[in-house]
């Protein structure tokens, strides 16, 4: 009777589980759904093929997919924090995955746990879990990446490189030994641009100084800004330095790029980007026409950075969004969206034959690659030590003064609750 | 303190000829007034003298020196402006003493001099003040002020009383005559009020389109008009011009005027045809109404309709018609008072009658 | 005096929905604003529904100008000094003098006018950009000498670190004094001519007795920081005011050459009798008329440059502290780095700055408006 009974309930389930399937797929929701993001020229395509892909899925939805450019997401912040403490929240948002959404959102308590979501979709698995570690903290997981961009990487023009006679150094040692060399023909060793790709050196050789545990440990407060070691990144870095271009500050990341690509320079370390920037609007082809690997003394590490989405308590529409959140962390989502933005995915599972030969590489170390955060770009630490992080970086570019630097670092880790 | 010389002076912007071909002597210490309607070119010839307007042709002496490409600062002329040009930023002290500043003067002599002025234009007390905090007739003191500073050779008057009320006017008049006796200095002034002119003017200069019509004394002009501009321009109301036929009766020369025939005074219209066409000439104050015809020649009297007659304080002014077709403006002394419609008797002074040519406009002699 | 009484009231009403608008939007929020930089809010959780706000007197001002930390912000406002110098003297000067040349009524003048006041509708994000070009190291500007023959010039317009006129901020009284100092002497000198005591007394002898006593003493005076921290003319700051110079000379010189047509050419032909060449009527007659519109002029510049902030932004980014501007800082201070008490407070110091302009130009103006009725 029982069994019976048990087996009729089964049906029933099953039935209604069926029944709720097709509703689910050509899905009920209707209302809005509003976006808010920074993506518009380049990256605005990307984000339309995920909007593509929404609106089959939710055909009663009207999306509002609201931008803010310039200022790499400068501008679109401001007007996210306006909304925000005016009690207008978007329905989802953009945020770089880590810290800058951590310490500005999480800790005013003004997220939601997205960890049902991840257990529901299965995205603990998919995730590589250093990744996780990243986006969560102990109460929870807090956005979903759509994207991840490799951060350590050393570019340059293999033919360039065989011209003059050196290889691409896989220790900064070896950069040292060929450096005077490239000088000396009139090259600049390395190109660096404005202010932020200093920063975005910066935390390249400091991951090199450190290496990853010691890197771990400092954005956890278990290391100290002015400790030895820590001291010895910004040597380093100043050591660097002097092999930069002097004109730096004037220029873009991609006026550094074509430094490289004009053969004015050897290399450049900068964003995964890069990639995207040299193969399409330079139209060299990756690995002959341009090459690439982890910047010096990085190897076996990935410093990632990404972009994700979260939920924000109060939320207009809050069934669209997390259906949209559900679309971002898909196979078939960040398949759609990755190959377009030129990044790759977040997941360990995706189909590379959509993606160009520098993605396949890179999602190959992503997948067996120690991973950790960006400083740069905001996985690492809140935007508060963010904001005086550049102060310090200008104040160590004026005096090259490695001790005053990590004092005064340690001074603001201290002020914005690193590791807190 | 100079004489002023122009000869054959012109002046074209373009194809426009605004000034032709003027001569004119003017003597030292001599109040030369300029007079004409707006556009008869007075202003401009005023700004060539000055150095403000480029001459097209001739040339202009000052003193012996001509002066064609003397930039206007050095041709040591002082000009006083229509809407007196102060320097709204200056006290009055300081706009009186721009011009000895720019010319390098020690600073106690620029006091000196401005302190003189201001003592003859009784200026002492404005001394600080700025141009806004003055009146109108205090305005036009300092622009004068201005001028006489300088100690120039030549005055140059651009209508310099026509933004003052009438009566002020009067007053400004006055005080600019008393001044010119004063400082006895070469002046040219240029006006459109044929009164300033009559009462100003050692010799007046009538110009109309750019041509000099007469050059006379007051009483020349007034009297003695060179054509029928000038008799209707000088005088107010101006002259009458009635249209008549000049004949020989019994040995006389005489004119005809509608119906009634007049004998000329001696010689007149002797160079004439009997029977030519001529246009009549006689000024209102030549027209008698009442006791002050018994002095005239019975010829020369007639009886005339009043139309209108207004009383002007002393004298009156009466619209006439003689003769039911030729209307007549008549300024009689007293005061008259006639209905419209009543026939008068009326006489008038033929020694004071000026023939005119109807083709040439010009006076016959 | 019932039909008065009932005027006012009717223009009293008129006037209200202004008036409440104005003093809530505009005077409540500089209220406001002070209120928040007399907090701690900022940090980690000042984007809570209800974040904490602390009140902490000062110390957010006591901070920039002497903190550790905000050593970034005091250079800021360095720049800022020199911005609104050097871009008041730079856009009225130049403006000046193309005004005089148009003045003169060359061929084509209207075209070379269009021409002029034409980088003035452009936004500083578009000028910035295209400086940015012309200013690049390895072209543009640099370039220039080329043409003739010469050497390519190497200055870094935007880039470079070289500074002018350092001073220490521990030094900052003593540095002021001598400023202050400074001034009182120039006016001396330029009064001297005119009213001999009145100079020595007002100006030249405060102006040196106080000089004098800051070089002796000087070194009593307190310290307003702990260690060297030197400040001084960025020359990376060099190629955003020729950017915003290019911009608004066409604005001054608009400004100048309607006041010039303005000026009757009677005014001018007395100026020219009596002997002032070109330059002395546009030195004694033209220019001492025109100072209602030198003085707005000004006024409006400055406040511009103490609003400098596209311009910036679009020629070295966020982040440039070589030519970093204050009203860059507050918008970062602010709305990056989540400080809003300190984002407030350098506001409140722009704002202070901004009046220290105004405010004596509205009392005169008042002054001469109730002089006049």
């Amino acid at each position: 009777m029982s069994k019976t009974l048990a087996k009729l309930l089964f049906a029933l389930a099953a039935i209604v589980v069926l029944g709720a399937m097709p509703v689910q797929a050509a899905s009920n929701l209707s209302g809005e759904l509003e976006i808010f993001s920074w993506w518009a020229g380049d990256e605005g395509p990307a984000l339309e093929a995920l909007i593509d892909i929404y609106k089959k899925e939710n055909p009663n939805v009207k999306v509002l997919n609201a931008t803010v450019t310039g200022g790499s997401g400068v501008n679109a912040k401001a007007v996210l924090k306006t909304r925000m403490l005016g009690g207008n929240p978007p329905d989802s948002f953009q945020v770089h995955a880590g810290q800058e959404l951590i310490g500005t959102w999480v800790k005013a308590d003004r997220m939601e746990d997205l960890t049902p979501l991840f257990k529901e979709q299965g995205w603990m698995k998919v995730f590589p879990e250093g990744l996780i570690k990243n986006i969560g903290t102990d109460k929870g997981i807090w956005s979903v990446p759509v994207n991840i961009h490799r951060s350590n990487v050393l570019w340059y023009i293999p033919a360039n490189l065989k011209k003059w006679g050196v290889e691409a150094p896989k220790t900064w040692d070896e950069f040292f030994a060929i450096a005077p060399k490239l000088k000396k023909q009139g090259i600049v060793p390395l190109a660096l641009a404005q202010n932020w790709t200093a920063n975005h050196l910066w935390e390249s050789v400091a991951l090199a100084a450190l290496g990853p545990d010691k890197w771990d440990a400092l954005w956890s407060g278990k290391l100290a800004f002015d400790s030895p070691e820590a001291v010895k990144a910004w040597e380093l870095f100043g050591k660097i330095l002097e092999y930069t271009n002097a004109d730096a500050s004037s220029l873009s990341w991609q006026q550094a790029t074509d430094m490289v690509v004009d053969g004015r320079a050897a290399f450049n370390i900068m964003g995964d980007w890069a990639a995207g920037y040299m193969s399409t609007t330079k139209k060299l082809a990756p690995g002959s026409g341009f090459g690439w690997m982890a910047s010096p003394g990085t190897g076996g590490a990935f410093m990632f950075l990404a972009d994700s989405f979260g939920l924000p308590k109060g939320a207009p529409h809050r069934d669209n969004a997390i259906a949209w959140l559900t679309l971002l962390g898909s196979k078939e989502g960040s398949d759609a969206f990755n190959p377009l933005k030129g990044s790759i995915s977040a997941r360990t599972d995706s189909d590379l034959s959509k993606y160009n030969d520098y993605a396949k590489s890179a999602s190959a170390d992503f997948a067996k690659d120690r991973i950790v955060g960006s400083l740069a770009h905001g996985v690492t630490a809140n935007e508060t030590f963010m904001g005086d992080f550049a102060t310090v970086m200008e104040m160590f570019l004026k005096t090259r003064n490695a001790a005053a630097a990590g004092k005064m670092a340690q001074q603001i880790a201290v002020k914005s609750g690193i590791g807190k | 303190m100079a004489k002023v010389e122009l000869v054959n002076v012109s002046k074209r912007y373009g194809e426009v000829e605004v000034v032709r071909n003027i001569d004119l002597e003017i003597e030292d210490n001599e109040f030369i007034v300029l007079v004409g309607p707006s556009g008869c070119g007075k202003s401009t010839v005023l700004r060539m003298i000055a150095g403000l307007e480029p001459i097209s042709g001739g040339d202009i002496r000052i003193g012996e020196r001509v002066v064609n490409n003397v930039s206007p600062k050095s041709r040591n002329v002082a000009m006083v402006f229509q809407n007196y040009a102060l320097y709204p930023h200056m006290t009055v002290r300081e706009n009186m003493g721009f011009s000895l500043k720019m010319s390098k003067k020690s600073k106690s002599e620029i006091d000196e001099r401005v302190t003189a002025a201001a003592e003859v234009l009784e200026l002492d007390t404005l001394l600080e003040r700025k141009p806004s905090e003055l009146s109108g007739g205090q305005r036009q003191r300092v622009a004068m002020g201005r001028a006489i500073v300088r100690k120039p050779d030549v005055f140059l008057f651009d209508e310099p009383l026509s933004n003052l009320d009438a009566q002020l006017r009067t007053q400004m008049r006055m005080e600019l005559k008393k001044l010119h006796m004063k400082l006895a200095t070469t002046t040219i002034y240029v006006t459109h009020d044929q009164i300033e002119a009559m009462t100003l003017a050692n010799r007046i200069v009538i110009l109309k389109d750019g041509f000099i019509q007469q050059v006379g004394t007051p009483v020349e002009v007034f009297e003695k008009p060179a054509n029928v501009f000038v008799a209707q321009f000088i005088g107010n109301p101006p002259m009458n011009i009635l249209k008549g036929i000049f004949k020989t009766e019994e040995g006389r020369p005489v004119v005809q005027v509608g119906s009634s025939v007049f004998p000329l005074p001696n010689g007149q219209g002797s160079s004439l045809q009997s029977g030519a066409q001529v246009l009549v000439g006689i000024r209102p104050d030549a027209i008698k109404m009442g006791r002050s015809t018994e002095r005239l020649p019975k010829e020369w009297l007639c009886q005339g309709e009043v139309i209108v007659s207004e009383i002007l304080g002393g004298q009156s002014l009466l619209e006439i018609v003689i003769d039911g077709e030729n209307k007549l403006i008549a300024e009689v002394e007293g005061r008259v008072i006639a209905q419209p419609g009543e026939t008068v008797p009326i006489g008038f002074e033929f020694d004071r009658m000026v023939l005119f040519d109807p083709e040439t406009t010009n006076a016959l002699s | 005096m019932r039909e008065v009484s009932r005027d006012r009231i009717k223009a009293f009403l008129t006037l209200l929905p202004s008036i409440i608008l104005i003093a809530v939007f505009v005077y409540g929020f500089i209220g406001n604003t002070v209120w928040i930089s007399m907090t701690d809010w900022g940090g980690v959780a000042s984007l809570a529904e209800n974040p904490q706000k602390n009140f902490v007197g000062l110390q957010n001002y006591v901070e920039l100008f002497t903190g550790f930390l905000d050593a970034r912000f005091r250079q800021d406002l360095v720049n800022a000094v020199y911005y609104s110098v050097l871009l008041l003297a730079g856009a009225v000067g130049l403006g000046m003098f193309i005004a005089i040349l148009l003045d003169r009524k060359p061929r084509g003048e209207d075209f070379l006018r269009t021409v002029f006041l034409y980088p003035m509708s452009l936004s500083f994000i578009v000028t910035g950009t295209i400086w940015r070009w012309l200013l690049a190291p390895q072209g543009g500007v640099n370039i220039v000498p080329t043409f003739f023959g010469g050497e390519k010039l190497t200055f870094q317009w935007l880039s470079s670190k070289q500074a002018l006129l350092l001073f220490n901020w521990q030094h900052l009284l003593p540095v002021l004094l001598y400023v202050v100092a400074f001034v009182l002497i120039i006016i001396g000198l330029f009064t001297l001519k005119g009213d001999t005591p009145k100079a020595l007394k007002r100006y030249l002898l405060p102006g040196l007795g106080l000089g004098a006593c800051v070089w002796l003493f000087g070194d009593l005076l307190p310290q307003i920081y702990f260690m060297e921290e030197m400040h001084g003319f960025n020359l990376a700051t060099l190629g955003i005011i020729l950017a915003t110079i290019w911009q608004y000379s066409g604005y001054t010189m608009a400004l100048y050459l309607a006041g010039f047509n303005g000026i009757s050419q009677d005014l001018m032909d007395a100026a020219r009798l009596d002997g002032a060449s070109d330059w002395g009527y546009y030195r004694h007659v033209a220019i001492p008329m025109l100072k209602p519109i030198t003085i707005s002029a000004v006024i409006i510049l400055s406040h511009i440059s103490l609003k400098m902030f596209d311009l910036i932004f679009a020629m070295t980014g966020p982040d440039n502290a070589e030519t970093g501007h204050p009203a860059l800082n507050m918008y970062l201070t602010t709305f990056r780095a989540n400080e809003f008490s300190k984002g407030a407070a350098i506001a409140i110091v722009l704002f202070l700055l901004a009046a220290m302009f105004i405010v004596p130009y509205l009392v005169s103006s008042y002054r001469q408006r109730r002089a006049r009725s």
